[in-house]
């Protein structure tokens, strides 16, 4: 028995000293789910040992082009807002080669053409090749206070007030309306002292958040004829012919839009993620325009019966994150990165981040699923949205142009800007240096 | 011969990590501060001369930086000056003043990130604890991290909660050192507490004053934490300090090593000037003792 004892503690020791080491940098969002998924993975290979390294999207990013410029190799796989994609993708192995290499090492059950097509276009492609698996299929969605909406004598004082039922918002002039009627500072009887909670703070927030207004007016027909039609490459943010777009009509009933509806908001300036969700959360505001994930704390927190969502009024915009191999590691790590990111992509690991973490899907068997659709109210406006949504640009230059229209926006927000066509022009000036154009 | 050769080999290790961590990215920024050297490009770098100092006169986000450095080194260091030194002197020899001195202490212990946090929950407009006791004076809710005056006060604010500890704490220990026999000396010659202040005490923690004021001024210089954790240099760039830019600059989403170079060369000619100018103004050199004498 002894000697029996021995050799177990022997065999694990030689297989815990053999087992390949994988570390994976991941947004906070991403963690949960999959530190989840790697201790299921681990379960099944118990030869490769992975390490769910959590980090800030300030640090993250850095760390990543830090690393990868370098072709240091100190994390094997990793979490990319798409975004980033263009600066980053020197450094991505090419998945789809990799897959013609090992045809072996994908689940047998792995089927990419289950993924949301303009989801795998937009995670996983750049410049023709396979470098990304869509993890977060991350979008935002507009939340609001059922109990309010439904509520007899607030429907009737609306009626009375506007002429109109109280219906859900599907455009942001129909918000402002609503959001005027839910501010106490100007309807005394409101049960909410502000209509919605809004996010336009100096940090990149402000950058997507004028997508929910601009899409609106952008992929109008209008619009549309002015501009042309967005790619997932450049974004909505640009004509078709790759030229700034906000320097127009459109780009100034965006922001206009905007300051419109900041009265009815609790300090919209100097709000980010984490306070919007608690004025919904607190019952201070009747409407949030949010990310996917925070259904749970709301849910929570609210109640599920006092929770609806539904997609955003005008346009909703992209956020997804995509799991990528550092280019820069040996073959050996590269195999055992592998391995766990088409294992956490695969349609079951799709399903259950889901279910248990509110990740948003990024495959049709999941948003097909009678399972997940009975379980989560979500996944109707999500099958909307995501055919819908704006996004950003995906090109190298996307964080320093992101960072100088922040600064101008923000400026015209505070009123130190005159909201003008010439300060649209100006900033798209700087964008064309920046560019080289 | 060999004798000669074992202090070298003595010191060389602490020599090779000196030159490592401190003399080569000191020379690499010089260096790059003259070339075009983009990360997020991944472009072979190559000389430009002074381009990148040219830029920073037309860079209006650096000269909007530089003017709110400015204007927190010119409201904050005087007033954590005049805090810690008047508080340490209302402390001595109050009851419990070990106690007073401990928690006085306590904001300086906490790291500026986290005290961000705290500040960015205390600042919080609808359930914000600065918001909630202001509203029992009938003052309205502020934005204090959503207006342009309010969130340059707010940032001034949170260096000065963190930092007069400091200031305090110097003053506080040169306090103790002083001769209790020159102070009752002065007092049986008639004095008054004013006088034992400005003929006594006051030119004898004079020193210690100048070092309080010249290494605030250099840490001010470098305020980064509180803004990355509060305002992230909103709204628009009324609250960018110097330091925070450099940062955007060169590392969270410009990767422009060339051009944060440039900027950081001048931060350091800018620190070096003002603590040059301190110690002319004061003449802190001889007041140290280690001033020439033909000064």
């Amino acid at each position: 028995m002894r000697r029996l004892l021995v050799l177990v503690s022997a065999a694990l020791v030689v297989m815990a000293f053999s087992a390949v080491k994988i570390s994976v940098l991941c947004s906070p969002d991403n963690a949960d789910a999959l530190k989840w998924l790697a201790g299921e993975f681990m379960k099944q290979n118990p030869d490769i040992q992975v390490e769910i390294v959590p980090l800030s999207w300030e640090v993250l990013y850095p760390k990543l082009l830090q690393d990868l410029r370098s072709q240091a190799g100190s994390f094997e796989a990793f979490t990319y807002d798409v975004m980033t994609t263009g600066a980053v993708s020197f450094g991505l192995e090419d998945l789809g080669a990799f897959m013609k290499k090992y045809p072996e090492l994908l689940p047998p059950d792995y089927d990419l053409d289950d993924f949301i097509p303009e989801v795998l276009e937009e995670s996983g492609m750049w410049q023709g090749k396979l470098i990304g698996l869509p993890f977060y299929n991350n979008t935002m969605l507009f939340y609001y206070r059922r109990d309010l909406f439904e509520d007899p004598k607030l429907k009737q004082a609306f009626k009375e007030k506007y002429g109109r039922e109280l219906t859900l918002p599907t455009t942001w002039e129909e918000v402002k309306e609503i959001a005027e009627f839910f501010t106490k500072k100007f309807n005394k009887n409101s049960p909410t002292e502000y209509g919605i909670a809004l996010m336009f703070p100096r940090t990149h927030t402000l950058f997507y958040m004028y997508l929910l207004f601009f899409g609106q007016y952008r992929n109008a027909p209008l619009g549309i004829m002015r501009h042309g039609t967005a790619d997932l490459e450049y974004g909505e943010y640009f004509t078709a012919d790759r030229k700034p777009a906000f320097n127009s009509e459109e780009g100034l009933k965006a922001l206009e839009m905007m300051k419109k509806l900041m009265p009815y908001s609790p300090d919209p300036l100097g709000s980010d993620y984490g306070e919007t969700i608690e004025y919904f959360n607190q019952g201070l505001v009747a409407m949030v325009p949010q990310w996917t994930g925070p259904y749970l704390i709301f849910k929570s927190t609210v109640g599920a019966d006092k929770v609806g969502v539904i997609p955003m009024p005008g346009r909703s915009v992209s956020g997804q994150w995509a799991l990528a191999i550092n280019k820069f590691i040996p073959e050996e790590k590269k195999v055992a990165a592998f391995k766990f990111i088409t294992f956490a992509t695969t349609k079951w690991a799709d399903k259950n981040k889901f279910l248990r973490f509110a990740v948003a899907p990024a495959r049709m068997s999941t948003l097909k699923d009678p399972e997940v659709r009975a379980a989560d109210p979500r996944v109707p406006a999500l099958e909307v949205t995501y055919v819908t949504q704006t996004h950003r640009p995906r090109i190298p230059e996307e964080p320093r142009l992101e960072d100088i229209t922040v600064e101008t926006f923000s400026k015209i927000l505070v009123g130190t800007l005159p909201l003008s066509m010439d300060t649209l022009n100006d900033l798209a000036k700087k964008w064309q240096e920046i560019l080289g154009k | 011969m060999k004798n000669r050769l074992i202090p070298w080999l003595m010191v060389l290790p602490v020599l090779a990590l000196f030159l490592s961590m401190t003399i080569y990215p000191f020379v690499f920024m010089i260096w790059s501060s003259f070339r075009q050297y983009d990360l997020s490009k991944g472009a072979e770098t190559r000389f430009i001369g002074l381009s990148n100092y040219l830029q920073i006169f037309s860079d209006t986000t650096a000269i909007e930086s530089f003017k709110f450095t400015a204007k927190l080194l010119a409201i904050a260091v005087p007033v954590e000056l005049l805090l810690g030194i008047g508080v340490a002197f209302l402390i001595r020899g109050v009851r419990g003043e070990k106690i007073i001195r401990s928690s006085l202490l306590i904001p300086m212990m906490v790291p500026a990130a986290v005290s961000g946090v705290a500040w960015k929950m205390l600042y919080n407009y609808a359930f914000g604890p600065v918001n909630w006791f202001l509203s029992l004076f009938g003052i309205p809710r502020i934005s204090w991290l959503g207006d342009m005056t309010y969130a340059q006060l707010g940032i001034i604010l949170i260096d000065v909660w963190q930092w007069t500890p400091f200031v305090f704490l110097m003053i506080y220990a040169g306090l103790q050192s002083i001769p209790q026999d020159l102070i009752d000396a002065a007092r049986v010659d008639g004095a008054d507490w004013g006088r034992v202040f400005l003929h006594v005490e006051f030119p004898l923690l004079k020193p210690l004053i100048l070092v309080a004021l010249v290494l605030r001024i250099i840490d001010c210089l470098k305020t980064f934490d509180i803004v990355f954790m509060t305002t992230w240099g909103g709204p628009g760039a009324a609250t960018h300090t110097y330091s925070f830019y450099i940062y955007k600059v060169g590392v969270s989403f410009g990767w422009n090593i060339g051009y944060a170079s440039a900027l950081s060369v001048l931060l350091l000619l800018v620190s070096m000037l003002l603590v040059n100018i301190v110690f002319r103004l004061v003449r802190m050199r001889q007041q140290l003792g280690f001033g020439g004498e033909g000064e």
